[in-house]
């Protein structure tokens, strides 16, 4: 066939209306795949922000719990507080080690999990239930 | 076929519930059973068989899984489905419950002193194991929470001369954990079965472990200490653990639970299709490439799954097993002349 050539009578002709809706499904497809992406990115963002906010609410409040029992026991210098104030100063320190920014370092999980375990394992020592949930629906913390 | 084991005696322990786990004082004289029906029971021998001394009734509000008794032999341990670890004393007029161990979100599978005395560790299916440290005071502290499994951990057991402990989870995988600068971490990850591994047994030496699974196979894994002969790889300072034996082809159902005899060296497993085996290492045994043959097996051990069996600390060869049916049974267990 030759290049550029205006359609006009003649076997081109045909050709466009025989392919018409082929081109249409293709053209259609890759409208329906634009929007999709652009739709599926902005969920994604939506959705990884919800979590983000969740696991740093979490992490706030364990933060904000040790901190102030930190502050509570800072005047008990005995032999069985300074255990419970040494796991407290791991917590935190284990908290302020945590890299927010990087959503791809790998040891993500694992470090969120040995923070929630040594979080537990404060609660136990302190004698206080660790069973409180971060939420929208309901008020804050009861300790 | 193999009349190794013979049956000395049966009990109905547990009555119209399930009984899930035993436990021979260090001493060997008393046994401690636990059950569905919420109860852990003391059983001691009385003439030919063996009767019921104590039932523990109080301390928990669902089935006891797990019971374990401290070194010493004057503590016994309690795991239940009910969140708790009751912790009894051994006392002039019998067992008194002097501490309730809470923490775990949901049911505690297993319970395990270590052989200091000094540390307990609890495992639950909220995927978490405890360690606990009780002072002089008897006051016990949480030292550590573990969260290593991706799933129910069904096993706790501590090395018999190291301070270190296995875990054995619905993940498929064994965990090991020591102590490093006042925390507690996993040092290693046993991968190979392919199925939940429901029980663990260190030997007499603790250079080897063995582990029973969902996948009807039993392991036994080696460790090989940095600077090791054989040229096996380690990192850093910890031992490598490598499956050296595995035993296949036994086993119709799944194996809930594996005791190695620390005086005899025999092996013997539960099994949910009601069978009792016992294996020896054999003659042409190497200790890298550890072979083991079936020395016992008596298929119908009991009319249900077993989920126990454990071997009298002093006396060699006695054997207690427990079964979904309710039931405690004793054996005697004799090496056969060849292997």
């Amino acid at each position: 066939m030759a290049a550029a050539a205006p359609p006009g009578p003649g076997p081109d002709m045909f050709e466009e209306i025989v392919m018409a809706e082929h081109r249409f499904h293709g053209e259609g497809y890759q409208e329906g795949y634009a929007e999709g992406r652009h739709a599926g990115a902005a969920e994604g963002r939506r959705h990884g922000a919800r979590h983000g906010a969740r696991v740093g609410a979490e992490i706030g409040s364990y933060l904000g719990f040790a901190l102030t029992w930190q502050c509570l026991l800072r005047k008990c210098t005995d032999e069985k507080n300074s255990k419970k104030r040494k796991a407290l100063d791991s917590l935190i320190g284990m908290i302020q080690k945590f890299p927010y920014e990087d959503a791809t370092y790998e040891k993500l999980q694992e470090d969120l999990e040995k923070i929630r375990g040594k979080f537990k394992q404060v609660c136990s020592m302190l004698n206080i239930q660790s069973d409180f949930r971060v939420s929208t629906e309901r008020s804050s913390l009861t300790f | 076929m193999k009349e190794a084991l013979q049956p000395l005696c049966r009990v109905a322990a547990h009555p119209e519930a399930r009984c899930w786990f035993l436990a021979w004082s260090p001493g060997g004289g008393l046994l401690a059973s636990c059950g569905g029906d919420r109860t852990v029971r003391l059983w001691a021998r009385e003439g030919p068989g063996w009767a019921c001394r104590a039932v523990l009734g109080e301390g928990h509000q669902r089935t006891v899984r797990r019971v374990a008794w401290s070194p010493c032999g004057s503590y016994l341990a309690s795991a239940s489905f009910d969140a708790t670890t009751c912790i009894w004393k051994k006392g002039d007029d019998g067992f008194e419950c002097v501490t309730t161990l809470e923490g775990h979100e949901n049911e505690v599978k297993s319970v395990a002193w270590a052989p200091s005395g000094n540390l307990l560790a609890t495992c639950s299916r909220d995927k978490s194991v405890w360690v606990w440290e009780v002072d002089e005071e008897e006051e016990y502290e949480c030292v550590s929470v573990l969260n290593s499994h991706t799933q129910d951990v069904k096993h706790v057991v501590w090395h018999p001369n190291q301070e270190l402990l296995a875990s054995a989870s619905y993940d498929d995988t064994v965990k090991l954990y020591r102590e490093e600068e006042d925390d507690w971490v996993c040092c290693a990850t046993l991968e190979g079965h392919e199925s939940t591994v429901w029980s663990l047994a260190f030997d007499r030496s603790g250079e080897r472990l063995a582990s029973c699974s969902d996948d009807k196979t039993v392991r036994i894994w080696q460790q090989y200490k940095p600077g090791n002969e054989e040229g096996v790889a380690c990192s850093g300072t910890d031992p490598t653990w490598k499956c050296v034996c595995n035993l296949s082809g036994y086993h119709s159902r799944t194996i809930y639970d594996v005791a190695w005899c620390h005086l005899t060296g025999a092996l013997a497993t539960a099994c949910g299709d009601d069978a009792i085996r016992v294996f020896e290492e054999s003659a042409s045994s190497t200790p890298q490439q550890p072979t083991f043959s079936l020395t016992a097996h008596v298929p119908r051990a009991h009319s249900q799954d077993v989920n126990c069996v454990a071997w009298n600390p002093k006396e060699p060869g006695l054997l207690a097993s427990c079964s979904d049916d309710g039931e405690i049974a004793f054996w005697k267990y004799q090496r056969p002349e060849v292997c």
